[in-house]
């Protein structure tokens, strides 16, 4: 009787535990698309969306997210650059080439780079990569080629790990039935293992697109956050995370709901992007 | 226990790769670090471009500082702009200015008087120093009052509170955090009975922190009183005060008519707004047009106001 009692009653604990972060994902959804809707339909959808002057402080204000959706792309299109060929490289090096000693070491280097707070990246990008930048480009060196290097790093480990996986779960027989055909390791690696990883190896970049164009406060450091279109790689650029965070703090009516439609926006990014996700693991 | 080595062996290469990079930083030619050059001025490239470093929309300093330069432009009907240089870089806080123009040789920015320090350099304004005394007698032009703004019938504890403020023990909280405090011959205060009670003070986030000093050394003498802060921001903070929510607002701006015509303002203390530049940079003074047309991108290089 009691031992019944207590099954039941666990069952209902372990049932609540799992509808916590059920929950949670639905109360984000409804408060941020209840915050920001009212302020699109009143605002106008496309000058807001299509709008491209952000000055929420002039009269009559006006809020304009085009620069900042377009600084998001163009920064995340940069890590994807510099993060996806390192990435993808390391991944199958790690499973295919590197020798145990290695990768006991390398393996923990990346996992901890994972850990790594945000700011931390953010802060070693401010004193290392933008003087760099700066150096070599000139300008102010706070530009969306010194977020995308800082983002290409920050989404390395998310690339690796997942790749890695994909890589590791490649039958092994593709790889055996190559090497019984006469081609080499490399051959094998790079022209067979590789493409029947395909799927996985994408869900990964996916997943990297979604950490880029989320990550808030490495990038606020070292992108310039000018809200206006750039017009070269050497110019600072805003993000739409970066908008919100930087003036959330003194914010206040029109201008505080227009963050907050800042964010729907994001959010409705962030949906599609896990869709693409789902999407091609389904394929899998 | 081979995890545990591992990944102090991983930390041990990561930091040394770390200490690498920023000591080919600066061993390159090109860059010329900071601390390395001895004569500050020698060699400054005024045919450099001026590397403006603005705050947020929204922020009290911002706010203050395009109004007093003459950056916001306003028409007849009514209309503000904000004229701001569009390739300026915007930081959010005042550390990250500070961080920004102490990195830059070639930028410029502003912060409040009271952080201040000596890793950035001060540029007078029409010839004059930031100094407390030159912006209690008006000389130093960039200076914003810090405001209360409460309804005329305050409650006993508001009001004793705000008396407090006033007060010599009040004012001396103001000068010792770097504000100039308002008034130079105040009272002393006198806590005649003990306060009972809450009230609630919001708005400004740059009065908050001065705010929260004041409350510290009220409550030390009326241990029965608790006094809540929200840093809402100084239209927000007005707002509470105006709708009841909040006994006393904040603001770090002049109050507007409309609000004006509801509430009463009182000035607590003065904060200068000091404009930094790198302390390579050999700039000593500016005058405020020179600063608007620096602000607004019309000049765009240093030897333009450099001479």
């Amino acid at each position: 009787m009691k031992s019944k009692f207590l099954e039941n009653f666990m069952r209902i604990i372990f049932f609540i535990s799992a509808t916590v972060s059920i929950i949670s994902i639905i109360l984000i959804c409804v408060f941020i698309f209840a915050g920001g809707i009212p302020f699109l339909k009143e605002y106008g959808f496309k000058n807001f969306f299509f709008g491209v002057d952000w000055k929420p402080n002039d009269i009559p204000p006006s809020y304009g997210i085009l620069p900042m959706i377009l600084g998001s792309i163009y920064v995340t299109f940069g890590a994807i650059i510099i993060g996806v060929p390192i990435g993808v490289l390391t991944a199958t090096y790690l499973a295919k080439f590197c020798n145990k000693k290695i990768y006991k070491f390398l393996k923990p280097s990346i996992n901890l780079m994972a850990g790594i707070p945000s700011i931390i990246y953010g802060f070693f990008a401010l004193v290392v990569i933008v003087p760099i930048v700066r150096n070599i480009f000139g300008g102010t060196g706070m530009s969306i080629l010194t977020a995308s290097i800082l983002l290409g790093i920050m989404i390395l480990p998310t690339i690796i790990n997942i790749s890695e996986a994909a890589i590791r779960a490649v039958p092994k027989n593709y790889y055996e039935g190559s090497i019984a055909l006469g081609a080499s390791h490399e051959q094998s690696v790079v022209s067979v293992v590789l493409p029947a990883a395909k799927s996985g190896i994408l869900s990964s970049i996916i997943l990297g697109i979604g950490r880029a164009i989320g990550e808030t406060m490495a990038v606020i450091l070292v992108a310039g956050n000018q809200a206006r279109i750039p017009s070269s790689i050497t110019e600072g650029v805003r993000t739409l995370t970066a908008n919100i965070v930087i003036e959330m703090a003194y914010a206040a009516d029109e201008h505080r709901q227009a963050l907050i439609a800042t964010a729907t926006i994001l959010f409705a990014f962030i949906l599609i992007i896990n869709g693409l996700f789902l999407l091609v693991k389904r394929r899998r | 226990m081979k995890k545990v080595l591992n990944l102090l062996l991983t930390t041990i290469i990561i930091m040394s790769l770390l200490v690498g990079c920023t000591d080919n930083d600066n061993n390159t030619p090109a860059n010329s670090s900071p601390k390395n050059t001895n004569d500050a001025t020698e060699d400054f490239d005024t045919n450099k471009t001026i590397n403006v470093i603005t705050r947020e929309e929204g922020s009290g300093t911002r706010g203050a500082f395009v109004e007093i330069v003459g950056i916001l432009e306003k028409d007849a009907s009514g209309n503000e702009v904000d004229k701001t240089y569009t390739e300026a870089i915007v930081q959010n806080s005042t550390n990250a200015v500070m961080t920004g123009v102490t990195g830059d040789k070639y930028s410029i920015g502003y912060i409040s008087l009271g952080s201040l320090n000596n890793t950035v350099k001060a540029v007078k304004i029409e010839g004059v120093e930031a100094t407390p005394e030159n912006i209690l007698d008006n000389s130093y032009k960039l200076a914003r009052p810090f405001n209360l703004a409460y309804k005329d019938d305050l409650n006993p504890l508001a009001k004793d509170f705000i008396d407090f403020i006033l007060s010599a023990e009040g004012q001396k909280i103001a000068e010792e955090e770097g504000y100039v405090p308002i008034n130079t011959n105040p009272p002393s205060y006198e806590n005649i009975d003990e306060q009972k009670g809450s009230i609630l003070v919001a708005g400004s986030t740059s009065v908050s922190p001065l705010m929260e000093k004041l409350v510290e050394a009220y409550q030390e003498l009326n241990p029965e009183v608790s006094i809540d802060i929200q840093a809402t921001g100084s239209s927000a903070g007005v707002q509470s005060a105006m709708e009841g929510t909040a006994d006393i607002g904040m603001a770090s701006r002049e109050l507007k008519d409309s609000e004006l015509a509801e509430l009463t303002s009182l000035s607590i203390a003065v904060d200068g707004i000091t404009v930094i530049v790198n302390k390579e940079n050999p700039l000593e003074n500016l005058s405020i047009d020179e600063l608007k047309s620096i602000y607004i991108g019309e000049i765009t290089k240093w030897n333009e106001v450099i001479k």
